[in-house]
């Protein structure tokens, strides 16, 4: 691999945080940066903006749960006439007032909640969790893990990032202007009818359109990357499983993709010059838009989950100082779960589909829940006989696997076609797949940033104060979202801005809840605020990592290493490796080491 | 029919927590609430297990200084088939269960009752085997203080009978966009799809002695309490602006007062009232007839901030122009929405082109001339007259 220009230069061996004086070059040095880690840091604050937004507008659905919009009804009778009338007022409209005219006036209080729900799906989905693990830790990790420089096409690598920024501008533009009421999903014929501003739809499909080609382009570099760049002596076996999970989800960002691509545009060329592809009227399908949707989105999941996997299998291993348990195992269920992916699709529509593919569906969903489970039954046997720390990245790492675990087991009842008919669209849904891409990647994502930050930014943060977040991220989310899904049993279906009364209950419980994990984030942003502008010094390997990234120096220098590393141990020998940086004395090995 | 359900009659403190007061209402639905707790079941005793052996394991290897972690295979062919195995059989056996529950809910017998359902923004509208439509509505959950006489959730929605104990087949369709009739005592639900038919079945149980509703006579104004059991009905698939408002109560009658109310319903009504049903059914979400500004207009002569409307009355549209509302007006609102929209109003409406006939049109109009004080029901030809600064509207006179 010839280094790129813009590496050659004195800067090589010094940290690659450090820059020109001067604030204007500086900016342009990460402007026009090709550094795969200041392009993760990147991605890395842009996901962490998006977070917030898409976060904020959560805030707002669960402000306007607490009170539902009522229409509220009072006998009065009429002094003149001394007949009885109906007055009626609206109560609850708390969004409407707390955003006061800046919808206009002749919007109603459901609308308004209405886009804000659309807004947080859209946010959260395509702007955040998607891109949150593979491009901001990945880009700055993958080639570091594997012994390399950069990434295989490092000004690609830039281009994506752009494409990233473009497809985010035209999504706040799109809110700016006041928002899109269609739901994330954009469902046909309401996406392709509602008397949104025309505009602002378009805009919105437009930026999920562009930030598709970011993912695409993101996932081909990493698998030429992992391909071509690995340090000499790394055989696919002894790649890091970060490093597999990538690799898996790359795959399914560059198959899947293009076709939520090709659905967009169609959609676009439906709303502005009907077509006629999706509208029963003029001989179109409804519901194909949906088969297209999934066939994209359902293996999207698995794009957002398996990074997640990837980080849990890095934090549970080197924080308990234990080989990996069935490495091969959790490498296959991997590809398997990227495979199967492909055919699960139709879960998503089992009320709006023949029997027969109904049943082929449910009978092919369960097939995907088998690699998960053994990759949480293999993570439980890494901690046999460990050696296991409490920490911040630790804690995260347990925390996944209790709360994806629920997750998980939480789905089965929805795979299961008779108890999806009751519980499908309802709020048992809006629960499971919370703990699936909240309690799953997002908690495996705080897992990865608090497991990295040292590396990466070259500062400690204070356990205590990442401990404290943990906690309440772990109290708040699940009070969040375990009332959820009683309401679902119950009956409470999603995307409802007002609801009967016997619901109000467990609504506010998860309205608190959500307060609780506010807080939680916001004690997390302080401690990684104070440890970038006071943080003690990190050391280079501070957890006894034996994958590469712990032999560069915390933060890494430009070109990552100061000399190509030869891989001479597996990612996970730590019964028989001293950790690089480490004193022998400080890392007593057992007398008997175990066998491969 | 009979069928082994696996959720007791008796429902424990798990089936009450999950389920809530409200019990299955037919043997399909407490079939697959059996299949759901027996999952539960089975999620419960994994999760805990595992949660069990990782906290033990946390705690008893946890980290001391100085001692390291003890070697212990790296992989264990016969644990990882074991727990492949293990999984893989259990999902077979729900799947299985699973698909059955899935018939049970899905097929019907022939000889079953079919219940035409309609959904469009944002209202749900049954027709019966005879034609007839049910014009009641109540309120959904209703909390009356008797103080003040304060009801909250003031929006009215449909009450569809049906006998008890009798076979339903619901053969569904959507007007506009895409729908979800979901009964969630019955423990099912199915999109409805412009131009396509969907539906499902079910079995309405059969009522005990001491379940009473209370029927509430809108002429005569008195509540009485009839046998029967309100069961909800909810929109489960996001259909716009007032998707959270698009219900409806099923009503499981015994047969004698559902006989009776059919025959009621199919007394020929005036075309006055005969609209009024129709706007109960379809317009009442969007066009007020007390002068509230909803998405649509109102239909009653009124003057707000937003202009004056009423039959008889001048519209003024977006570009400035007026029209008169007159039968043609109104007609032409109905088959083609967006050729003259009110000023400061969306072109929202759908046409109901084929969804509502000739005479359903008529009796529409009929019904919104009642309520104007302008009520020319004469000299049509010269009304026509009357529009300045636009074209007559096609006239049939």
């Amino acid at each position: 691999m010839s280094t790129p220009d813009a590496h050659a230069g004195h800067h090589d061996e010094g940290s690659y945080l450090s820059g020109p004086p001067g604030m204007i070059a500086r900016i342009w040095q990460w402007a026009s940066t090709v550094d795969h880690k200041k392009i993760g840091v990147m991605y890395l604050f842009a996901v962490l903006f998006m977070f917030f937004l898409g976060g904020m507008s959560a805030m707002a659905v669960r402000y306007e749960l607490l009170d539902p919009i009522r229409e509220q009804t009072t006998e009065v009778i009429n002094a003149a006439t001394g007949e009885t009338e109906f007055v009626t007022v609206v109560t609850g409209e708390s969004l409407k007032e707390l955003m006061g005219g800046m919808f206009g006036d002749n919007v109603s209080g459901t609308q308004i909640y209405n886009r804000f729900f659309t807004l947080h799906g859209a946010i959260m989905v395509f702007m955040f969790i998607i891109p949150a693990i593979p491009a901001a830790l990945g880009n700055f990790f993958v080639p570091i893990m594997l012994g390399a420089k950069d990434v295989a096409f490092p000004r690609l690598n830039l281009m994506s990032w752009y494409i990233y920024v473009i497809g985010c501008t035209f999504g706040v533009l799109s809110i700016l202007l006041g928002g899109v009421d269609t739901g994330w999903t954009f469902y046909t014929p309401y996406s392709t009818t509602t008397d949104a501003d025309h505009w602002r739809v378009v805009l919105m499909v437009s930026a999920a359109f562009i930030l598709g080609f970011s993912s695409i382009l993101t996932g081909l570099n990493f698998v030429v990357t992992v391909h071509k760049l690995r340090a000499p002596g790394m055989g696919w076996f002894d790649m890091p499983l970060m490093i597999w999970a990538i690799y898996a989800t790359s795959i399914i960002q560059v198959l899947a993709t293009p076709v939520i691509g090709i659905t967009l545009l169609l959609l676009i060329f439906e709303r502005v010059m009907h077509i006629g592809i999706f509208d029963p009227s003029m001989g179109g399908d409804p519901v194909l838009y949906q088969h297209f949707f999934w066939f994209y989105s359902h293996p999207v999941v698995y794009v957002m989950i398996l990074p997640g996997m990837g980080i849990i299998s890095e934090v549970l291993a080197i924080h308990s100082r234990k080989h990996i348990f069935g490495y091969r195992a959790i490498a296959f269920s991997s590809l398997g779960i990227a495979g199967v992916s492909f055919l699960v699709w139709g879960h998503h529509i089992f009320t709006a589909m023949g029997e027969l593919a109904a049943v082929l569906f449910s009978g092919l969903t369960f097939l995907v829940a088998i690699p998960t489970a053994i990759k949480v039954f293999n993570w439980i046997a890494t901690l046999y006989k460990g050696s296991i720390v409490i920490n911040a990245p630790m804690m995260y790492g347990l925390m996944f696997l209790f709360t994806f675990s629920i997750g998980g087991l939480t789905g089965l009842p929805l795979a299961t076609l008779a108890t999806d008919l009751h519980l499908h669209d309802s709020y048992y849904v809006v629960a499971h797949f919370h703990y699936t891409m909240m309690g799953g990647t997002v908690i495996a994502f705080m897992a990865g940033l608090h497991h990295w930050w040292p590396k990466m930014f070259g500062k400690m943060y204070s356990e205590k104060g990442a401990m404290l977040g943990a906690a309440l991220v772990f109290i708040g989310f699940n009070l969040t979202f375990f009332t959820q899904f009683f309401l679902g049993t119950q009956g409470m279906p999603r995307r409802y801005a007002n609801y009967v009364d016997e619901f109000q209950t467990l609504h506010q419980i998860s309205s608190a809840g959500a307060v609780i994990l506010l807080v939680g984030f916001l004690v997390h942003f302080c401690v990684f605020f104070y440890s970038l502008l006071w943080g003690e010094k990190a050391p280079a390997n501070p957890w006894g990592g034996l994958t590469l990234e712990w032999e560069a120096e915390s933060p890494p220098i430009e070109h990552n290493f100061h000399k190509e590393p030869i891989l001479k141990h597996g990612p996970y020998d730590f019964e028989t490796t001293v950790p690089p940086h480490w004193d022998p004395k400080d890392y007593p090995l057992p007398e008997n080491p175990g066998k491969h | 029919m009979t069928m082994q359900t696996l959720a007791s009659a008796q429902p424990d403190i798990l089936q009450k927590l999950i389920f809530g007061d409200k019990p299955a209402a037919s043997e399909a639905a407490a079939y697959s609430d059996g299949l759901f707790l027996m999952i539960t079941w089975f999620s419960i005793i994994f999760f805990v297990f595992l949660m069990g052996l990782m906290v033990f394991f946390v705690i008893k290897y946890r980290r001391r200084p100085g001692v390291p972690a003890q070697p212990s295979p790296h992989h264990n062919m016969l644990l990882e088939i074991f727990w492949t195995v293990v999984p893989s059989s259990s999902m077979l056996v729900m799947f299985v269960l699973g698909f059955w529950g899935y018939t049970q809910k899905m097929v019907v017998p022939d000889s079953a009752m079919e219940l035409n359902i309609r959904g469009s923004k944002w209202s749900w509208v049954a027709t019966y085997p005879n034609g007839a439509t049910s014009p009641e509505s109540q309120r959904l959950s209703k909390v009356e203080d008797p103080t003040t006489r304060t009801v909250t959730q003031g929006r009215e929605y449909p009450i569809f009978y049906v006998p008890e104990d009798t076979d339903i087949k619901l053969r569904m369709q959507s007007t506009d966009v895409l729908h979800a009739f979901w009964i969630p005592a019955f423990r099912t639900k199915m999109d409805l799809v412009p131009n396509r038919y969907t539906g499902f079945g079910l079995r309405t149980p059969k009522l005990t002695p001491d379940e009473t509703v209370i029927y509430h006579d809108k002429e005569k104004n008195t509540n009485t309490a009839i046998a029967g059991r309100d069961l909800w009905v909810f929109c489960a698939e996001y259909c716009g602006d007032d998707h959270s408002r698009m219900a409806a109560t099923i009503r499981v009658v015994p047969q004698e007062i559902y006989d009776q109310k059919m025959a009621d319903w199919s007394v020929k009504l005036s075309p006055i009232d005969a609209g009024k049903k129709i706007w109960t059914q379809v317009c009442k979400t969007c066009h007020d007839t007390s002068g509230a500004r909803l998405v649509g207009p109102a239909w009653n002569s009124v003057k707000t901030g937003d202009g004056q409307f009423g039959f008889g009355y001048e519209a003024v549209l977006e570009d400035g122009s007026s029209v008169m509302r007159d039968a043609n007006y109104y007609r032409e609102s109905i088959l083609d929405p967006n050729a003259k929209v009110v000023k400061s109003f969306a072109p929202a409406m759908t046409s109901y082109q084929g969804i509502l006939s000739d005479e359903d049109i008529d009796n529409v109009i009929a019904f919104i001339q009642s309520l104007s004080d302008r009520n020319p029901n004469t000299g049509e030809a010269n009304e026509d007259t009357e529009n300045t600064n636009t074209e007559a509207p096609g006239s049939d006179s």
